[in-house]
C-alpha cells in the first residue's frame, strides 16, 4: 500500500467542499433509508444528474455517503416500526422491535449506531489494507460455493427468532416456495405467474417484507387494541448503559468481522453477512432463548455486519470493476459519467478518486455516529405518538414505498395481500422472518444450485470436491450434527446410567426437551 | 406536546422527501396532441423497462435531457423494470396515442425474447410507431486472460465449452448459441442474472468464455484480465480497434442490441416527426456525444421505418440460425 496516497486520500476527503458533500450524501441516505422501497439505487440514479456538474471524487463522495447512510436509516424503521427495508436487515427486527416494545428502542438504535460505526470502521480498514487479496478470494466464489453458502443460511434461518423450530421450518419452506414465482432464468418458463406480466420477475423482497412485517404488525395491533385497552410501553431515551455495551462489544467485533468477508461476496452477501453474525451470537450465547425477545446482542451483531458489508462491497467495485448490487451498478455507472472507469487500474490511475473516496468513508461514519446520537432521542418519540395515528402513516410509508420501487399500483396490492398472511401467521404463532429470510435465500439456492450442475455438467460430486464449497458444505453437516451429537453424549453420561432410579423417565424429558 | 408535533414533523419530512423525489416519476399531467403544432404542451412520460443504473435506463435519461432541452417539455424518465422490459412496453402500448407517453426501447425485446418466452408473452413491435433509432451496444467475447483458449481457433478444437451469458433472451446468449452453432462446438449456455456476475465467472475461472457488453469487459480487457476473441457487431468497436468482428472471422454471427424511441401505434405523424426533430437536436450536443463515447455506445441515428426492419429481419435470422443448428434459447418456445 502507497502510503502518500492513501494521506492525499486524506487531504482531499477533508477538503470543505469535498466535507459538504459528505454530509449531504448521509443526510440523503439516512433519510431515505427510513422509507422502504425508495432505496439507495434509486435515489442514486435520481441525483445522478446533478452530480454532472460537480468534481468527480465530491460526485462520487456524495453518492457513497447516500449508500451507506441509508444502511443506517434502515435500521431506525426496523426498530421502530417493524419495517425491514432492506434484506440485511430483516434479522435486526427481531430483536430490536422486541426491546422496542420494551421501551428501550433508544438502546436497541445507540447500539445499532454504534455497531455500525465500528462495523464500518474496521471494514474501511480491513479495506484498506486487504482491498486486493479480498477481491480475489471474491472471484473464487463461483456457483458452487454460492450454493453451499446459500444452503448453510437456509439452515441458519430456522434459528433466528424465539418461535418454535418447526413453526420456522415451515415458514421458511414456504418462503423458498415463493421464490419460485416469475418466469425461470434459465428456461423462460412462467412459473405460477397465473399468465400476469407483473409476476414475470417475481415478487420483490421489500413487497414481501412491508406486506409480512409492517402490514401484518399494523392489522394485529388493531384488533389487539379492540379487545382490550392496552399501556404503551413506556418509552425512556435512555442511551445504552456501560453494561449493556461491554455485553454487546464481543457481538460488534465478530459481526464486523463476518460483515467484512461475506459482504465482498457480491449478490447476497450483506443477507448472509448479518445473518450468520447473528446465529453465531445466538450459539455462542449461555442463554439462547433470550434471542428474539430483546437480546442486545441480537441487534449488535447483524447492524454491525450488514455496515462491514455495505463497506466491503466497494471491494469489488473499485479493484476489479464488479458491482456488488445494484446501488454498486449505479455508482459504477456513475463513475463512468464521470470520466473515472473502474477497474483493476483505478489505484494507480486516479489514487484521488480511490483513496480519496475510502477515506471519505471514514469521515462519513463518524458524521453518521454523531448525527445519530441526538437524533435517537428525537427517532424514540416516534413510538410516543398515538397508534391511531401512527398507523396511518406506517401503513402510507409502506405503500408509498412499495410504489416507489417500480411505479406499480399492482405491487401494493400483493403487498396488502401478505399483509393479510402475516396477519393470519401471527395468529397461528408463525414468525414472518423465516419466510422473508429464506424467499430471499431461496433465489440464491435455487440459482446457483442450476448454474452448478451446468457448470459440472451434471454430476453433483463438483460440490464437494471443490475446496471452498466443500468447506462449507461440511460445516453444515457438523451445524446439523453436533446438537444430535451432544443429545447423544449427555444421555451416556448422565448419571445413573440405564440401570439408575432416574432412567425410565429420561426419554420423556428428553422428548419434551426437543 | 412538543414532543407530538416533533414525531409528526419528522414523519412529515420523511413523507416529502419521499413525495419530492418521487415526483420526478410520478407526476402525470397529460400533454394533449389534439391541438396539433403545440406538442409537446406539458409533461411527457418516458418509461423504462428496466432498474435504475443499467444501460437502459443511463440512455433514457440522456436522451430525456436531451429532449426536454430541445423541446422545451420536462420529460420524465419512469422505471417500469420487469419481464426484459414488457412491463414498460405494455404501459406505452396502451397509452392514449399523442405522444404525452414514450420510451426507449431494446430490440431483444421484439427480436431475442420471443424465442424464448412462450408466445403469449411476446411484445409486438406493431403496437408501437418507431421515432427513430438511438444507438448500438455491441458484446464481445471474452475468456480469461490465463484460460487455454486465447483465439476462435482455440475453441473450435475444444471438445466441451461452458459458457457464461447475462440471461435468458440476450443478445448476450444468441450471439455464443450462434457462434458455437457455427463452430460445431458442444457448448453449455450457463445462464447469469445479468453482466456483473457473468463477468465474475469469467474472470474466476468458472465459465471458460462469456459475451459481455463493451462497457462492462472493457476495463478488464486493458488490465490484461481478459482476452477479447471477437465482437459481434456489424462493424469493429471504437475502443477495441484491433479485436475483429465474427463476420470478418467467417461467422455466421452478427448481434447487437440497439435502442430506438417509441410511441403507441396510431400517434400523430406531426407529433412523431416533432420528436424525431429533438432527437436529431439531442444527438448533435457534445455533451450526448461524450455520453455515448462514456459508455461504449455506437450511434444508431437511423429512421423509425430501417428499425423496423432491422428487428424483423434480425429475428427471422436468428429464428432460422437457431433452428438449423438445432439450438432452443428457453424450453417455452
Amino acid at each position: 500500500m502507497d502510503v502518500n496516497a492513501f494521506l492525499d486520500g486524506f487531504a482531499v476527503a477533508v477538503e470543505p467542499t469535498n466535507l459538504m458533500y459528505c454530509l449531504i450524501g448521509v443526510l440523503v441516505g439516512m433519510l431515505i433509508g427510513v422509507l422502504p422501497g425508495l432505496g439507495p439505487a434509486a435515489t442514486i440514479a435520481i441525483l445522478l444528474p446533478i452530480t454532472y456538474n460537480v468534481e468527480p471524487v465530491s460526485a462520487i463522495i456524495m453518492l457513497a455517503g447516500i449508500y451507506y447512510g441509508a444502511q443506517y436509516g434502515g435500521t431506525i424503521t426496523s426498530v421502530l416500526l417493524r419495517l425491514p427495508g432492506e434484506a440485511s436487515s430483516v434479522v435486526t427486527v427481531f430483536d430490536g422491535f422486541a426491546l422496542a416494545k420494551q421501551g428501550k428502542a433508544g438502546t436497541a438504535l445507540g447500539i445499532a449506531a454504534i455497531g455500525s460505526f465500528v462495523g464500518a470502521t474496521i471494514a474501511i480498514v480491513g479495506m484498506t489494507l486487504l482491498a486486493p487479496v479480498v477481491a480475489s478470494f471474491a472471484l473464487d466464489f463461483g456457483p458452487p460455493e454460492y450454493a453451499a453458502l446459500a444452503l448453510l443460511g437456509v439452515l441458519l434461518v430456522a434459528t433466528v427468532g424465539n418461535g418454535n423450530m418447526i413453526k420456522a421450518l415451515i415458514a421458511a419452506a414456504i418462503g423458498l416456495l415463493l421464490a419460485t414465482v416469475g418466469r425461470d432464468s434459465f428456461t423462460g418458463a412462467s412459473r405460477f405467474t397465473f399468465d400476469s406480466l407483473e409476476l414475470s420477475d417475481g415478487i420483490d423482497f421489500v413487497v414481501v417484507a412491508m406486506g409480512l412485517f409492517g402490514v401484518g404488525e399494523i392489522l394485529h395491533n388493531l384488533e389487539q387494541r379492540h379487545g382490550k385497552v392496552q399501556a404503551p410501553a413506556p418509552v425512556a431515551n435512555v442511551w445504552p448503559s456501560r453494561g449493556e455495551l461491554k455485553q454487546s462489544s464481543g457481538a460488534i467485533g465478530r459481526g464486523s468481522v463476518i460483515g467484512f468477508f461475506l459482504g465482498v461476496l457480491p449478490g447476497g452477501g450483506a443477507v448472509m453477512a448479518s445473518l450468520v453474525a447473528y446465529a453465531a451470537e445466538k450459539k455462542r450465547a449461555k442463554d439462547p432463548s433470550r434471542f428474539g425477545r430483546g437480546a442486545i446482542e441480537g441487534v449488535a451483531a447483524p447492524e454491525s455486519a450488514n455496515n462491514a458489508a455495505a463497506t466491503s462491497s466497494f471491494i469489488p467495485l473499485l479493484t476489479i470493476g464488479i458491482p456488488a448490487n445494484a446501488s454498486m451498478a449505479i455508482l459504477f455507472g456513475a463513475l463512468l459519467v464521470l470520466g473515472v472507469t473502474p477497474g483493476p487500474a483505478l489505484v494507480d490511475e486516479r489514487p484521488d478518486v480511490f483513496w480519496g473516496v475510502i477515506n471519505s468513508m471514514y469521515i462519513g461514519n463518524i458524521m453518521l455516529l454523531v448525527l445519530s446520537i441526538p437524533l435517537v432521542g428525537v427517532f424514540v418519540r416516534v413510538l410516543r405518538v398515538r397508534p391511531a395515528i401512527l398507523a396511518p402513516i406506517t401503513a402510507l410509508i409502506t405503500i408509498l414505498g412499495v410504489y416507489t420501487i417500480r411505479n406499480s399500483v399492482f405491487d401494493i396490492f400483493v403487498m396488502i395481500t401478505f399483509g393479510i398472511i402475516g396477519y393470519l401467521m401471527k395468529k397461528a404463532g408463525f414468525e414472518p422472518g423465516p419466510l422473508v429470510l429464506a424467499f430471499v435465500l431461496g433465489i440464491l439456492v435455487e440459482s446457483s444450485i442450476r448454474r452448478s450442475l451446468l457448470i459440472f455438467g451434471g454430476d453433483p460430486t463438483g460440490f464437494v470436491t471443490r475446496p471452498i464449497s466443500g468447506t462449507i458444505l461440511a460445516f453444515l453437516v457438523l451445524v446439523i450434527l453436533l446438537p444430535l451429537l451432544r443429545k447423544l453424549l449427555a444421555r451416556r453420561t448422565r448419571p445413573g446410567g440405564p440401570s439408575g432410579p432416574a432412567s425410565p423417565t429420561t426419554p420423556e424429558r428428553e422428548e419434551s426437551l426437543r | 406536546m412538543a414532543s407530538h408535533r416533533t414525531t409528526i414533523s419528522l414523519a412529515g419530512a420523511a413523507t416529502a422527501a419521499t413525495l419530492l423525489l418521487s415526483a420526478c416519476g410520478g407526476v402525470s399531467t397529460s400533454t394533449g396532441g389534439d391541438d396539433g403544432g403545440s406538442y409537446p404542451s406539458g409533461t411527457v412520460e418516458m418509461y423504462v423497462g428496466a432498474d435504475p443504473g443499467g444501460s437502459s435506463d443511463l440512455i433514457s435519461r440522456q436522451v430525456s435531457t436531451g429532449l426536454s432541452d430541445a423541446l422545451d417539455a420536462s420529460f420524465p424518465v419512469i422505471n417500469a423494470s420487469g419481464a426484459n422490459g414488457a412491463l414498460a412496453a405494455a404501459e406505452v402500448a396502451s397509452a392514449e396515442p399523442d405522444g404525452s407517453t414514450i420510451a426507449v426501447q431494446n430490440a431483444s425485446l421484439f427480436a431475442i425474447t420471443p424465442l424464448a418466452v412462450s408466445e403469449d408473452e411476446v411484445t409486438s413491435i406493431e403496437d408501437f410507431e418507431v421515432v427513430g433509432g438511438v444507438s448500438r451496444d455491441d458484446y464481445v467475447l471474452v475468456t480469461n486472460a490465463d484460460s487455454e483458449y486465447q483465439t476462435i481457433e482455440d475453441l473450435e478444437g475444444a471438445d466441451s465449452l461452458k459458457y457464461g451469458t447475462t440471461g435468458v433472451g440476450t443478445g448476450s446468449q444468441v450471439a455464443q448459441a450462434l457462434l458455437f452453432g457455427d463452430l460445431g462446438v458442444e457448448a453449455t449456455d450457463v445462464p447469469f442474472d445479468g453482466g456483473a456476475p457473468a463477468l465474475t465467472a469469467v474472470l474466476g475461472g468458472q465459465v471458460d468464455a462469456a459475451a459481455l457488453q463493451i462497457g462492462e469487459a472493457v476495463e478488464n480487457i486493458e488490465a490484461g484480465k481478459l482476452t477479447p476473441l471477437t465482437v459481434f457487431g456489424p462493424e469493429r468497436v471504437e475502443s477495441l480497434p484491433d479485436v475483429e468482428t465474427a463476420t470478418e472471422q467467417g461467422l455466421e454471427v452478427e448481434v447487437a442490441q440497439y435502442r430506438f424511441l417509441t410511441v403507441p401505434a396510431g400517434t400523430p405523424q406531426d407529433v412523431i416527426d416533432t420528436l424525431a426533430g429533438g432527437l436529431e437536436e439531442t444527438f448533435a450536443t457534445e455533451e450526448y456525444q461524450a455520453f455515448n463515447e462514456q459508455n461504449n455506445l455506437a450511434p444508431l441515428e437511423v429512421s423509425g421505418d430501417e428499425i423496423v426492419t432491422m428487428l424483423e429481419e434480425d429475428g427471422q435470422r436468428y429464428a432460422d440460425l437457431l433452428d438449423e443448428y438445432g439450438i432452443s434459447l428457453g424450453s417455452a418456445s
